[in-house]
């Protein structure tokens, strides 16, 4: 029977199992983790497409050029290829357009690609930010506390207690004026702006949840046996604390990441995201709304990738909420 | 400043009646009286209801004829609530764009020195309720009083500023104005201080039709007397006559008007006090009872609607969507029912002279050759939306036409050995292999539209100029117009622009727009900065001037057009065409039409040159036809 070494390596030698008796197998947390994923086969599914979904993503040009011959931003308005009628009508999808083309000629299928990039990139380079932000910020709350903990346990309330969005569209509108942007020309209009205003709105939840979690940890023996030994507060933070933190962390972010995906294609939609050379789903589902009518594909295709990304990441997310942490009920 | 975005966004427009006479609007309807298929055989017959359902008229001032500057309400109060001295046809084409006698009984004597236009008011002509009483000279006079307080906020009193003597804002109620001059109540005389054949243009804008000082005197803000406007035309908003004018608070406290309410309906009926034999039936018919305009943010429901027989017709700020377009257009049955005419208006992409690379006129050139304009045609909903524009002035202004195209390339689809040829002959072309290489030929910011047509046609553009080598970033805005008419923000090029003619004269369109001395800090309309003298270009902080000036050849085509038969139109098509061909500040793409549907019931439809917009006052319809 083969035993494992504990990952934590508490330096005890798993014991020579009796005969017949069942076999007490020393894991680890992370090994806990993946046996009790791998049983969630939703999750696992879930996975796999994200995995397909980043794939396409990262090699989309391989893709366009290689299967489509054609990129994102060509277009075919006039013959020989020629995908929008005498109308200004888009087609629909053929053997050559999978997904049918757009109001301007393009190829859907290439674009709903290059989309894909577009909402992972902004939903996880937000998200990264966000986390970053709401893990320091709640970090230093939770463990000093006093007044640094007002200060941070106030400003998320306010962050919080935003209409968001409406303040999201002013933002964006507000900076998108003038070329030269916001901040002195820091934030300039497009992706990076819209990165910005994403992740300014969603650091104040995570803040909170790692403050809770930290305040119930500095109170644990652990903490006062660092204290004792005369470890500094970074110590602490970075060595006891963060590792503890590291579950939360996941789960919370890769919730995150879908509706940060939403929160892109919503300012999209209303015309304040990305320009137009940078597919977006969010801004293809406008322009389809237009026309639905007459092209459904249009609306068919961006929508469904839309709802495939942001449920297979809830759906991740909440596997890895159960695996590891398996207190928390369903 | 609405000027630029009210030439635009409006469709006021029409020709010279010199010019108009050559080109005729391709695609103007009929004339007036023409019955549908399934009309009667009788013709147009009086009495109904016509009803209209908008999603949404622009009002500039809240239907204030003096701040109203936009085509819709052009077409309104020409056709049905104001009358002018004179006022046109109210058809399509060339005709549309002609003038005719309204409330002066015939063209004014104009004396020798071309400074002094005396015009004689008809008998029988009466202000509707509440006032029933007849129009004197003093009331066209107070028109002029009215737009220059500066308080109503007058659209376009700048016309009329500094042209007529005396004639100047002022924050108070001006008494008089030195060069208007009312002898008796049929007489009224303009001294103007400079020769200004355009002048009987003036007095046919709806601004200046006959207002009672007793009613419009008592509304003195913008946006205020919309509601208590006194008819002098063939119909009235319903319920004036319930308004009390025996003295401005008994009208504040009767009014306002109930049949208007600029945030959601317009219901017109017949003025009892206007007399049908002051008018002529050709510029006015006047055949159904009531006229109702709706509103209904719903599109698509609007058009369905006309489709089903519950509506007449539809004012819309835009076009029929495509799809209805498409079911009109390929359908024998309903084709008749689909509804068009010429805008007089040019759709282009402006070039600022004073921004790199435009600062070249060989990287403008090259962007006029390789513009894929039968791309940008495509975008807009294909050939019913227009006719690829080859020039400034459109086919109603000019003589020109679409014949004259100095960058004509095959099928409009853009040449790019061609527009490579120039490049090489610029300085942003560094290496001489006919792209625009420089470091200012990459991020350089393009001001677009958010909406549909204009989004749709972007990829278009981008993707013709990134084959010179010109990288565009495009800044999608809805306050574009703000954008680029802020001449501190610099804005190398835009493809939102449009310009639509005020009055059917040259001079409101390349004589107006390129007018160096016009530029302005902020409002301005210039975009291209043509004609930057090297004082305004230190006041204002532009690096890159002066630049090349027009306003001699403006001058000389004014003049030109007082001594000329066709109103200058040789000089100002000359013009024309140096402005594409030396200065070139605008890739021309789009003459567009103007196009909308009607219901089955309706026996008469025409279209507003003018206006750019339905001819309210020739609208028929069949009761037995209506659901």
């Amino acid at each position: 029977m083969e035993t494992r070494e504990s990952a934590f390596g508490q330096g005890e030698a798993p014991r020579e199992p009796e005969v017949g008796a069942a076999a007490i197998v020393g894991r680890s947390p992370w090994q806990l983790f993946l046996i009790r994923f791998r049983k969630d086969h939703v999750a696992i599914f879930a996975l796999g497409f994200l995995v397909l979904l980043v794939l396409a993503a990262l090699f989309a040009p391989v893709i366009a050029d290689r299967v489509a011959h054609h990129g994102p931003n060509d277009l075919f308005i006039h013959d020989p290829v020629k995908m929008v009628n005498e109308f200004g009508l888009p087609l629909g999808p053929n053997k050559q357009f999978w997904f049918g083309a757009d109001r301007s000629g393009r190829d859907l299928f290439v674009r709903v690609l290059y989309g894909a990039r577009t909402s992972l990139l902004v939903g996880v380079v937000a998200t990264g930010f966000a986390v970053f932000v709401g893990v320091t910020l709640g970090l230093i709350a939770g463990y000093y506390g006093g007044w640094r903990d007002t200060l941070i346990s106030r400003t998320t309330d306010i962050v919080l207690s935003f209409p968001l969005l409406l303040f999201a569209i002013g933002i964006v509108g507000a900076c998108s004026a003038s070329t030269e942007g916001c901040f002195g020309g820091l934030i300039k209009p497009g992706l990076q702006l819209v990165v910005f205003v994403i992740a300014l709105f969603s650091w104040p939840n995570i803040a909170r949840v790692v403050r809770g979690n930290t305040l119930s940890l500095r109170e644990q023996e652990f903490v006062d046996a660092n204290r004792a030994v005369g470890a500094s507060n970074l110590t602490i933070i970075f060595r006891e604390l963060l590792p503890n933190l590291v579950a939360p962390i996941i789960v919370y972010s890769t919730l995150l990441v879908p509706s940060n995906i939403i929160f892109e294609a919503a300012l999209s939609f209303l015309g304040l995201g990305v320009p137009q050379t940078v597919p977006s789903w969010g801004r293809q589902l406008a322009e389809a709304a237009e026309v639905f009518r007459v092209a459904w594909w249009m609306m068919l295709f961006p929508g469904l990738f839309l709802l495939a990304t942001t449920l297979t990441f809830n759906l991740v997310g909440d596997g890895l909420r159960d695996a590891l942490d398996p207190r928390t009920g369903r | 400043m609405i000027v630029a975005a009210c030439g635009d966004d409006s469709a006021e427009t029409t020709t010279t009646a010199a010019a108009t006479s050559t080109t005729s609007g391709a695609t103007t309807t009929t004339a007036a009286g023409e019955t549908t298929t399934s009309a009667g055989t009788t013709g147009p017959q009086p009495g109904g209801t016509y009803r209209i359902e908008t999603d949404g008229i622009a009002y500039t001032s809240g239907g204030d004829p003096s701040g109203e500057y936009l085509g819709i309400s052009f077409g309104i109060f020409t056709n049905l609530l104001a009358r002018t001295l004179l006022t046109y046809y109210h058809t399509g084409g060339a005709n549309g764009n002609s003038l005719a006698p309204d409330l002066a009984v015939d063209f004014p004597e104009i004396s020798d020195d071309g400074l002094t236009y005396t015009f004689t008011l008809k008998d029988g002509i009466m202000f509707g309720p509440p006032l029933s009483r007849p129009i004197t000279s003093k009331d066209v006079e107070f028109a002029f009083r009215r737009m220059a307080t500066e308080s109503v906020v007058a659209q376009y009193e700048f016309y009329y500023d500094g042209l007529i003597d005396g004639m100047a804002l002022s924050a108070d109620l001006p008494d008089s104005i030195a060069g208007i001059e009312t002898p008796d109540d049929k007489t009224i005389v303009f001294h103007l201080t400079k020769v200004s054949p355009d002048f009987v243009f003036l007095v046919a804008m709806p601004a200046t039709s006959p207002m009672p000082e007793e009613v419009a005197g008592c509304f003195l803000q913008a946006g205020e007397y919309g509601r208590y406007v006194v008819s002098s035309g063939p119909y009235m908003y319903e319920g004036s006559d319930q308004l009390d004018a025996s003295s401005c608070e008994a009208l504040v406290a009767s009014g306002p008007i109930s049949g208007f309410d600029p945030e959601n309906h317009s219901y017109f009926v017949r003025n009892p006090d206007y007399d049908p034999a002051t008018d002529d039936p050709a510029v006015r018919a006047n055949y159904v009872d009531r006229i109702t305009i709706d509103l209904n943010t719903n599109v698509q429901d609007i058009y369905a609607k006309i489709r089903a027989g519950e509506l007449e017709g539809a004012v819309s700020s835009g076009n029929p969507p495509a799809d209805v377009l498409q079911a009109y257009a390929t359908d024998p049955a309903l084709a008749p029912l689909l509804k068009e005419g010429g805008d007089d208006r040019t759709w282009y992409i402006t070039m600022n002279l004073t921004v790199p690379p435009f600062d070249d006129v060989h990287v403008r050139r090259a962007a006029n050759l390789i513009m894929d304009k039968a791309g940008i045609l495509q975008a807009w909903g294909g050939d019913i939306s227009g006719v690829v524009a080859t020039h400034i002035q459109p086919p109603g202004l000019s003589g020109l036409g679409a014949d004259y195209d100095p960058y004509a390339t095959e099928g409009h689809r853009g040449d790019l050995a061609a527009a490579m040829e120039e490049m090489k002959l610029s300085k942003y072309d560094t290496n001489g292999d006919g792209l625009c290489d420089a470091p200012e030929c990459s991020g350089v910011v393009m001001i677009n539209r958010t909406s549909s047509n204009w989004t749709a046609s972007e990829p278009v553009v981008v993707n013709s100029l990134a084959q010179i080598g010109i990288q565009v970033a495009v800044q999608e805005a809805e306050n574009h117009y703000t954008i680029i008419q802020t001449v501190a923000n610099n804005i190398p090029i835009g493809m939102n622009p449009g310009w639509g003619k005020d009055y059917p004269d040259s001079s409101s369109f390349v004589g107006f727009l390129f007018d160096g001395r016009g530029i302005k800090a902020e409002g301005n309309y210039n975009y291209s900065m043509v004609g930057l003298s090297a004082e305004q270009a230190a006041e204002l902080g532009v690096v890159f001037g002066p630049t090349v000036s027009v306003d001699a050849d403006i001058d000389a085509c004014k003049l030109a057009a007082l001594e000329s038969e066709q109103g200058g139109l040789d000089c100002w098509n000359a013009l024309d065409m140096k402005m594409m061909e030396e200065i070139v500040p605008w890739i021309p793409y789009l003459w567009p039409n103007i196009l909308t549907t009607i219901g089955p019931a309706v026996t008469s439809w025409d279209f507003d040159q003018f206006a750019g917009t339905t001819a309210f006052s020739k609208l028929a319809v069949d009761p037995s036809l209506q659901r």
